[in-house]
């Protein structure tokens, strides 16, 4: 029916309005995190100033693409791809380096990161991907083509030197999972964690490794012992078992070769496993302190100190969570994470809802990349996660974050909202 | 549909999952129990000492004595230091490298300190008492000292040198000080001796505290509005001392050369009018960064200047205490006015000679005074003590010492001074251990002439001049007259409330009135008379082992409404009269007579270029 295809729906309420609300949230947060002590009612500081640019721009792009016709997405999905690509190879040798990552294209004051542009690319490249007629999750080929979609921008920005960005490429590994990637991988990939922070307790308390190894063989012979007459399943325990052995033997190499000494220092400080007072760790106490002393209502409006008075690093940008925490407190938190977790629950309602692969893959790469960054970021600030420098999205002071966020999350309401 | 649809599930609950954690997480930083409200209240606000001036002191004419100046000490953020500006801050103070170091660690100990008493101050003394130029240059250079800040306090300023045992000084806070009261910082400045010492509590003030945002490089944010976090300094009230400054100048001229003490006291309230030693060192030296360098010099000077004769100093009394002892006769019924005893040219007994100067004899109580009769004495103490009434001569010396120690000897005064002696009136304990349980009379006769154990302050010498003015009781002499805001509380009664010693004042009458015949025509201190008002007096000689005896004089005037009582000593003067009594006898006329010039000239000029101490 050629008349279906002409039905509007609206944009989706909820997700509109979550969106507005944190936008509000992040504002209100940076106008504080930002101001000096006495600043007076209703000026603005340059930081503040700037993030109504972004937000009124933002803005703008999100009612561009409201009034967009839907079928450009698909058509440019692969060009503005490559143009990311391309943008995150020049920023390689033409970008300017901040905080000893070459990420950034900087015009005077303004700076763009196309890392932030490449999630959105790959998003739509990967739905487009998969979306297109008769491909599946599937065979050797179309596998290989989706998964080296996301992997060469991640390299790209792992060039860079900018791990935290790379990191969030993880998402799509997540997303894949609704597209048929198998759990076990998932199950793995938690598993391989789980083995390196064994592995790094181990190394840094000086336990023998034969302890663990024993114990891992101990658990794969008692589950073989139970099973026995499952011989497929025996055959699965001992892969696993071998994997997991020389996965752990190997593994120390890889985190004091690859990683660098500032994260190994960040994970053993999340891990407890080291104190810092002067470095990272002052931070990581500093942004603790904010968050708790938040207690239950807040220190209220403009009146957060840690963060007003720089004890906390990045206070307007990568840890925004601690004024959050630190001036409206644990009501305060729970509001956002009310409003942030509504957000990613309805965009995994409306992605089930497409009647396409393409607007479903658009949508769980949103939820996916929105929830890696909202783990990551607020996991940094309470001391569960590693320092990683990423921004939380909508909430964290900046231009090329909050466009890419805006992007990613209205080309897939677009999509819901023009689907069949 | 496809049949991956209910993979949706991983999605929510993961989700869920994370954000309950997060949620329980953040919880648990909020509403557990680690103080993390105080912790970023530490953080961010610094408390900066507000110094209150200390008090004004004041002679009893409203003269000021002593005043404030500014001083500033050098703070400093120890966990701010660079080396950029340990540099800087090496050259304009001129400190080297060990130097610098000993005051880092110092500086770091006391903010650790600091913060322990839960305090904001995370800051700590560098260097306290800039000189005027390292504050000039600091200033300027302030902006490339991150680490540092000037706090300003106060210093003292003395106007008038001769007085410094009164004033005492200041010095910095002593290190039992900080510990056993919480007040202090390190490199607060409190008094060390004299009423800077015995009224710090009231003279210090009550410092205040302005509490200022500081952001995590320490630049102050502004001051925090809340009233409970701001208190203004408030300074010392006004202290108005009992001393007159006129007698003080006057003292420290009579005295030029010349070694000993000087104590006036008004007899009817028991302040302190003068109060004078010699050698005396100048207070403003123990001011600033040169207090500790100066006070070593003078503390290994052989005149000792900061000794406090006054009332440290013990001196056998000699015949000034032969009035007392005839008081105490005159109680206790063993003497009358008209007892009469015999002198040939001293006490003889057995084989001990107390030797006496020729004189006519014999001698009735009046003219024993004034002739000062050693004879007399030994033969009245002698009476007192071996009266048979007592039964024996230890029962009987028992009773002497009772009546002596009413009046305040041997025993502090408890003047408001620290460090104050007692002197020493022999107790029969004492006595026991020098001569044997079995002694007698005759072997601690010279007691009676005021030789021997008996040793006495020249505060107390004073006082008992006052005791005699009037008429059998005395106040407890003290330096303050009185502090602002401070009437009627246990400090002021206790100066307020009469010592009686248990004489009759009718005992005194024949007493003064021999003192009177003192400076009269005949007397042993003919030219302490005064032309306008009659001067009751006695005069000393104390025989030193250490050399030339002691001059010691005693007086007050006028005789029937006594306004000053004065005890002069000047060490190695020889004679009584000599030179103690001329120069109390200045004291006096000027005390009388403020407005007029000395009647006596020539006095004057004798004793201000008599110079007896070797140099």
């Amino acid at each position: 029916m050629p008349f279906k295809q002409s039905i509007e729906n609206r944009l989706d309420p909820i997700a509109l309005l979550a969106y507005i609300g944190l936008v509000l949230i992040g504002f209100i947060n940076i106008y504080s995190a930002s101001a000096g002590v006495d600043q007076e009612w209703l000026s603005l500081s340059t930081v503040a100033r700037k993030q109504l640019v972004f937000i009124a721009s933002a803005g703008l792009l999100a009612l561009f693409i409201a009034y967009a016709n839907v079928r450009l997405m698909d058509y440019f999905a692969y060009g503005f791809y490559g143009l990311a690509i391309a943008l995150n190879i020049a920023v390689l040798f033409l970008g300017k380096e901040v905080a000893g990552a070459k990420s950034w294209f900087g015009y005077g004051g303004f700076g763009i990161q196309p890392s932030e542009f490449a999630k959105v690319a790959t998003a739509l490249a990967l739905s487009k991907f998969l979306g297109t007629y008769g491909v599946r999750f599937k065979g050797w080929k179309n596998v290989t083509i989706a998964l080296l979609l996301f992997l060469l921008p991640m390299g790209l920005i792992l060039l860079q030197n900018d791990t935290g960005s790379a990191l969030v490429f993880t998402a799509f590994f997540f997303m894949l999972y609704r597209e048929g990637l198998p759990g076990f991988i998932l199950i793995s990939a938690v598993w391989l964690g789980f083995l390196a922070i064994i592995k790094i307790y181990l190394e840094s308390l000086g336990v023998s490794y034969w302890y663990e190894y024993g114990i891992l063989a101990g658990l794969a012979s008692l589950f073989i012992y139970f099973t026995r007459s499952n011989k497929n399943l025996v055959r699965l325990t001992l892969m696993i078992l071998v994997v997991s052995l020389v996965y752990s033997a190997t593994i120390g190499w890889f985190y004091n070769q690859i990683l660098q000494q500032y994260q190994r220092d960040r994970i053993e400080l999340v891990l407890q496993l080291k104190e810092d007072r002067l470095g990272v760790g002052f931070n990581l106490e500093q942004s603790k302190i904010a968050i708790g002393a938040g207690e239950f209502s807040g220190r209220g409006f403009m009146e957060g100190t840690q963060t007003k008075m720089g004890f906390v690093p990045e206070q307007h940008t990568d840890f925004i969570f601690c004024t959050i925490g630190e001036e409206w407190g644990l009501l305060g938190v729970l509001v956002f994470f009310f409003i942030y977790g509504s957000l990613l629950m309805r965009l995994v309602f409306l992605s089930e809802r497409q009647t396409t692969t393409a607007a479903r893959v658009m949508g769980y790469s949103a939820a996916s990349i929105f929830f890696v960054h909202f783990a990551i970021n607020v996991g940094m600030t309470i001391g569960i996660v590693p320092v990683i420098g990423i921004p939380l999205p909508f909430i964290s002071a900046g231009g090329s974050s909050l466009w890419a966020f805006t992007l990613l999350l209205f080309l897939f309401l677009r999509m819901d909202q023009k689907r069949m | 549909m496809d049949q991956n649809s209910n993979r949706r599930w991983v999605y929510i609950l993961t989700f869920a999952a994370i954000l309950l954690l997060y949620a329980m997480r953040i919880a648990g930083l909020q509403l557990g129990t680690t103080p993390y409200e105080q912790m970023a209240i530490n953080n961010a606000l610094n408390k900066v000492t507000l110094y209150p001036g200390r008090s004004v002191l004041f002679d009893r004419n409203g003269r000021i004595l002593v005043r404030n100046t500014p001083a500033y000490d050098l703070k400093v953020f120890p966990k701010k230091m660079g080396s950029a500006d340990s540099v800087l801050i090496c050259q304009i103070l001129g400190l080297d490298s060990a130097d610098f170091a000993q005051r880092t660690l110092l500086a770091w100990i006391n903010s650790k300190k600091r913060q322990r008493n839960n305090s904001y101050d995370r800051s700590a003394v560098f260097f306290s008492n800039l000189s005027p130029e390292q504050y000039a240059i600091i200033r300027e250079n302030l902006y490339r000292l991150k680490a540092y800040y000037v706090e300003p306090k106060t210093d003292r300023l003395y106007n008038f040198n001769g007085s410094a045992h009164a004033f005492g000084y200041l010095g910095e806070v002593s290190e039992e000080m900080l510990e056993s009261d919480p007040y202090y910082q390190p490199g607060d400045l409190v008094g060390i001796t004299g009423i800077e010492k015995y009224y710090e509590n009231q003279i210090r003030g009550i410092k205040g505290v302005k509490t200022v945002w500081q952001d995590r490089t320490y630049v102050e944010q502004g001051t925090v509005k809340n009233e409970s976090f701001n208190k203004p300094a408030i300074a010392g009230p006004d202290v108005q001392l009992s001393l007159d400054m006129a007698l003080q100048l006057l003292a420290d001229s009579l005295m030029a050369g010349k070694r000993g003490s000087i104590v006036a006291i008004e007899p009817k309230t028991g302040e302190v009018l003068a109060f004078y030693n010699s050698p005396h060192y100048n207070p403003n030296l123990l001011v600033g960064q040169q207090r500790t360098e100066e006070f070593r010099k003078l503390l290994i000077d052989p005149k000792k200047p900061l000794y406090n004769r006054a009332v440290k100093g013990v001196y056998p009394p000699g015949s000034t205490v032969k009035p007392i002892l005839a008081l105490i006769g005159l109680q206790e019924g063993i003497l009358t006015p008209e007892t009469r005893h015999s002198c040939a040219g001293g006490y003889h007994m057995g084989s001990i000679t107390v030797g006496c100067h020729p004189h006519p004899s014999p001698l009735a109580l009046a003219q024993s005074i004034q002739i000062s009769c050693n004879a007399y004495y030994c033969q009245l103490f002698r009476d007192i003590i071996d009266a048979p009434k007592y039964g024996n001569v230890r029962e009987g010396y028992a009773i002497l010492e009772s009546y002596w120690r009413r009046f305040g000897l041997g025993s502090p005064t408890g003047i408001d001074l620290l460090g104050e002696s007692g002197g020493n009136i022999p107790s029969v304990a004492q006595l026991d251990r020098r001569h044997g349980e079995r002694w007698r009379s005759s072997m601690i006769i010279s007691l009676g002439i005021g030789q021997g154990e008996i040793l006495l302050t020249p505060i107390q010498l004073a006082n008992l001049a006052a005791i005699i003015a009037n008429r059998g009781y005395y106040y407890t002499p003290h330096l303050v007259k009185q502090i602002e805001g401070y009437s009627d509380t246990a400090w002021d009664r206790r100066f307020r409330t009469a010592h009686y010693t248990g004489i009759e004042p009718r005992h005194f009458v024949p007493v003064i009135q021999g003192m009177e015949m003192v400076t009269q025509v005949g007397g042993t201190a003919r030219g302490a008379a005064l032309d306008s008002v009659v001067v009751c007096a006695k005069t000393g000689t104390a025989q030193n082992p250490h050399g030339k005896d002691h001059s010691l004089f005693i007086a007050f005037a006028p005789k029937d409404d006594p306004q000053i009582a004065i005890a002069v000593i000047v060490e190695n003067a020889g004679f009584g009269a000599t030179y103690a009594a001329p120069i109390a006898s200045l004291l006096m006329e000027r005390y009388l007579h403020p407005e007029r010039d000395t009647k006596k000239p020539y006095m004057k000029e004798n004793m201000f270029n008599a110079r007896l101490e070797t140099p």
